[in-house]
């Protein structure tokens, strides 16, 4: 048959050749230097970066808040899709529109919403504090709450997207079948909707837990100088205090992070399939 | 005649270690229309994208008017092609689709117009053509192929299954169709079916393919009357077909000896349902099915020989589900062949 | 049906969450005030009267579009030959090259960022600039890759090797029947591109510095230092021109279908 291997590597050769140059190699080259010591190679970086107790209390803040965020987005993202799914076709496009439409809005607007709303003059404590239910404000800005919300609302419409076309995709009238059969609305989704959709659920998954453990803007505009993430604590040692070994390390321990959950999550889509 | 098409030790492959086609002969002089009948899978398109340009053969050669085109590509063979598909190019509307062939060739904005709308104009589709393929009926489309393929002026076309996606009336007429174009138009065309109806009824030679293999090229009446081969026997309906042990003289079937002298090369016969005589003769059997076909009505009788299908005029067809009935299977009708 | 009324409120819920937000940036752009207030005490157009004369946010604006455009220009022409040789000439190594060519998405923007500014420093001049560019251009490529090939997972193959049997040679092929049958495609690619290199911020944080500044990351710096309803004002601004953008493309060319 004719030979297509010349032909797709001249196509793809542009591509590939300026991915490596300007993507694989830099970073490459900077994640492996975390291995680089002053003589030789080793992990001391990683064991300097993990003998501080702040550090790794920024890691573990940064799972919890990523994994929080992931299970959140899916419990409340399942029944939405779902009433997307039940509202019919004809405003399918104009939901999804809505959900798309946050996606297209630059993440410092968003955050910049949520200063508003969250802070100590803001609308949630002004209200709360006028209609007397608290006495005085309450600090939410600038707290865990803050980073979760922002993340929240920033990663939501990755997941409920994964769970429509998931959903979209389902057998038709299995869930019909399944009610028919007499399942109630708790066994329909345990035994029939949540099996069919894993893979969506995966996807989403990977997409909001990766998206969170790098998002740097929500962490650095809503959890401020005390709640550090993962991100921003890489930019105050790549930017502030130029520490480099600790760069790359934060760095490499970002990416494995979510290569892993990413992996854990695919397996068990694949072990259940 | 002069050869339009030759195919020569043709050996097709998708894959390194799985040939598709081996060693396919096959000559299709000027003006013919040839069938290339078999079933699903046999390898009918397979050849034809050889033959088109599509697909490199692995060895053999294909020649067009005495040329070797077997390493011209594609786009330099002037051959028609209609697919399966269709594959109108859903963003041109039927005219552009048409005129796509002759604005790559150069060709001057009078005579394009003129050409595309002779074109229209023969399969009669010439007030749809502002619309595009998603608004034309299945039918329609196939027709704007069509006209898309003959409109270059090819030397060679080639059809693949072009009526499969229609319903059964629309095929009928289109067969018509195709063949009143074709002596029109004198091209060559290669036709590809697994419908042996369709086959018999369009073409001037039938070619039966089994698992990349010609097994007969013949007149569509010597394909109807004499298959040579177990397959095409079975292709073209020859329902009945049983082994056979020729002796001195006389032919042995099941536990009875017939007088008959055969060739002791031959080791099985073949019969049409309509060849089987009921209600004489020496095999007993039992009706299993009976139905009512308009002038005929068919049976499945069970016997001694296995499960054998006869058809009967209606006006004799005196016998039930149930009823045990004799049966002849007359030796001067039967095709001999060898398995 | 009870459990429909659950996840409808369920829906209603979560788009007021995504949404109304939003509403609150917009009212704020129309503040009187000095600082940042809400509800506003007053309301007048100062703000984003003001934010529009102001040079430095102009100036980041337009390296803002530059950027957009050209990494969106770059990601496909790249992007789409390697789209097309993925769909239409698998060869063994095609997974691999895949995974390669979307690997950008997986990896935070600002390792990106910073394994560039490593680099790229190293070459002196305005070596910082182009990697700003080739940044964002390597942050957008597999937008273009993904949905262009999507996109071209739905034209049957057939199609092409018509245009070839009538002859086309393949770059007409490409040009003629290809590239006028992926158009949504290659639109949604542009849009998706063009609006995530436009309001991205990792990559940009350490390749942007006093002479050229992305608005985003303006935006990030007056945060810092002033709290005022400018930021609102910008943000409504870029809102507003995502929106129509989105809009427009959902209305014309569906662009969910190739999300
Ligand atoms: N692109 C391909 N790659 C690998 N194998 C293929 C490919 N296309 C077809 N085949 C195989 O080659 C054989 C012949 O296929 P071909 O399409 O020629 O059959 P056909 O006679 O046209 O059948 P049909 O009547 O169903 O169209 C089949 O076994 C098929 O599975
Ligand atoms: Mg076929």
């Amino acid at each position: 048959m004719t030979n297509n291997r010349p032909r797709a590597w001249l196509l793809l050769f542009p591509a590939t050749v300026f991915l490596l140059a300007v993507f694989v190699y830099p970073v490459g080259v900077f994640l492996l230097s975390s291995f680089r010591l002053e003589n030789g190679v080793g992990l001391d970086n990683y064991f300097t970066f993990f003998s501080s107790e702040v550090n790794i209390e920024v890691y573990w803040r940064t799972v919890r808040i990523a994994l929080l965020v992931t299970l959140v987005s899916a419990v409340v993202s399942y029944p939405a899709a779902l009433a997307i799914m039940q509202l019919g076709a004809q405003y399918r496009g104009l939901l999804i529109g809505l959900i798309i439409l946050p996606l297209m809005i630059s993440p410092v607007a968003r955050s910049f919403a949520w200063l508003v709303v969250l802070g100590r003059e803001g609308l949630i404590n002004k209200t709360l504090v006028g209609t007397g239910v608290l006495k005085e404000s309450i600090p939410i800005l600038y707290t865990e709450n803050a980073v979760f919300i922002g993340l929240l609302q920033l990663m939501l419409p990755l997941m409920l997207l994964s769970l429509t076309s998931a959903l979209e995709n389902l057998p038709r009238d299995v869930i019909a079948a399944a009610r028919s059969l007499g399942a109630n609305s708790l066994q329909v989704f345990t035994r029939v909707i949540l099996p069919l959709t894993r893979d969506g659920l995966t996807i989403g998954g990977t997409l909001v837990f990766t998206g969170c453990v790098t998002a740097y803007v929500t962490p650095a505009l809503l959890g401020g100088p005390r709640v550090t993430m993962l991100a921003t604590l890489l930019y105050q040692k790549a930017g502030v205090t130029v520490d480099e070994a600790a760069t790359t390390v934060i760095s490499m321990v970002m990416l494995l992070t979510t290569l892993a959950v990413n992996a854990a999550l695919k397996s068990r889509s694949r072990g259940a399939a | 005649m002069k050869t339009a098409l030759t195919l020569e030790q043709l050996t097709l492959a998708y894959t390194k270690n799985l040939t598709t086609v081996e060693n396919l002969n096959l000559t299709v002089p000027e003006g013919e229309l040839l069938a290339l009948l078999g079933p699903s899978g046999c390898g009918k398109t397979t050849t034809m994208r050889a033959v088109a340009g599509l697909l490199e053969p692995k060895s053999g050669r294909i020649a067009l008017h005495d040329r070797d085109i077997t390493r011209v590509p594609a786009n330099k063979r002037d051959i028609g092609l209609v697919f399966q598909s269709y594959a109108l190019f859903p963003h041109l509307t039927a005219f552009e689709n048409v005129a796509f062939g002759l604005r790559l060739r150069g060709v001057q904005k009078a005579e394009l117009e003129q050409r595309v709308n002779a074109a229209l104009e023969t399969v009669a589709l010439l007030e749809f053509a502002k619309r595009f393929p998603a608004q034309l009926s299945g039918g329609q489309q196939q027709r704007v192929a069509l006209a898309r393929a003959f409109v270059i002026r090819p030397q060679l076309m080639l059809l693949d299954e072009p009526l499969s996606n229609l319903d059964a009336r629309l095929r009928l007429e289109m067969r018509v169709e195709i063949r009143r174009l074709q002596k029109q138009l004198g091209v060559t065309m290669l036709y590809v079916t697994h419908d042996q109806a369709e086959a018999l009824a369009l073409s001037d030679r039938v070619a039966i393919m089994n698992a990349g293999q010609i097994e007969q090229l013949a007149t569509p009446e010597v394909i109807y009357t004499q298959p040579r081969t177990v397959f095409a026997a079975r292709f073209v309906g020859f329902d009945t077909i049983l082994p056979v042990q020729p002796l001195e003289r006389r032919v042995r079937i099941g536990k009875h000896e017939f007088p008959y002298s055969l060739e002791s090369r031959f080791n099985r016969a073949a019969w049409r349902a309509e060849h089987v005589r009921l209600g004489t003769g020496v095999w007993a059997a039992r009706v299993l099915a009976r139905s009512f076909e308009g002038q005929q009505v068919q049976y499945q009788l069970e016997s001694e020989l296995g499960v054998i299908q006869a058809a009967v005029p209606s006006a004799t067809a005196v016998w039930k589900e149930q009823d045990s009935v004799t049966f002849d299977l007359p030796l001067e009708q039967a095709v001999w062949l060898v398995e | 049906m009870n459990s429909f009324a659950f996840t409808k409120w369920m829906l209603w819920l979560v788009l007021f969450f995504l949404i109304a937000p939003f509403s609150i940036v917009f009212i704020t752009a129309f503040s009187d005030d000095n600082s940042l207030l809400f509800p506003p005490s007053s309301y007048s157009v100062r703000w984003l009267l003001s934010v529009m004369q102001t040079e430095i946010f102009v100036s980041s604006l337009i390296t803002s579009l530059w950027l957009g455009f050209g990494a969106t220009a770059i990601a496909l022409v790249f992007g789409v030959p390697a789209a097309y040789a993925l769909q239409r000439y698998p060869v063994p190594e095609t997974e691999w090259i895949r995974t390669l060519l979307t690997s950008p998405l997986i990896i935070p923007g600002l390792v990106i960022g910073v394994a560039l500014l490593k680099q790229f420093v190293l070459l002196g001049g305005n070596s910082v600039n182009l990697a700003l560019l080739a940044g964002h251009a390597a942050l957008v490529l597999p937008y273009a890759v993904r949905v262009v090939g999507a996109s071209l997972a739905n034209l049957p193959r057939d199609i092409e090797d018509a245009a070839f049997s009538l002859g086309a040679s393949r770059a007409q092929v490409f040009w003629r029947v290809v590239l006028p049958n992926v158009r949504g495609g290659l639109a949604a690619a542009t849009v998706l591109a063009f609006i995530n290199s436009f309001n991205h911020v990792p990559v940009s944080l350490f390749l942007t510095g006093p002479g050229i500044t992305t608005l985003p990351i303006r935006m990030l710096l007056h945060m810092e230092s002033s709290y005022d309803p400018s930021i609102a004002a910008l943000s409504m601004l870029v809102i507003l021109f995502s929106m129509v953008f989105v809009f427009v493309t959902e209305r014309v060319l569906g662009l969910s279908r190739y999300m």
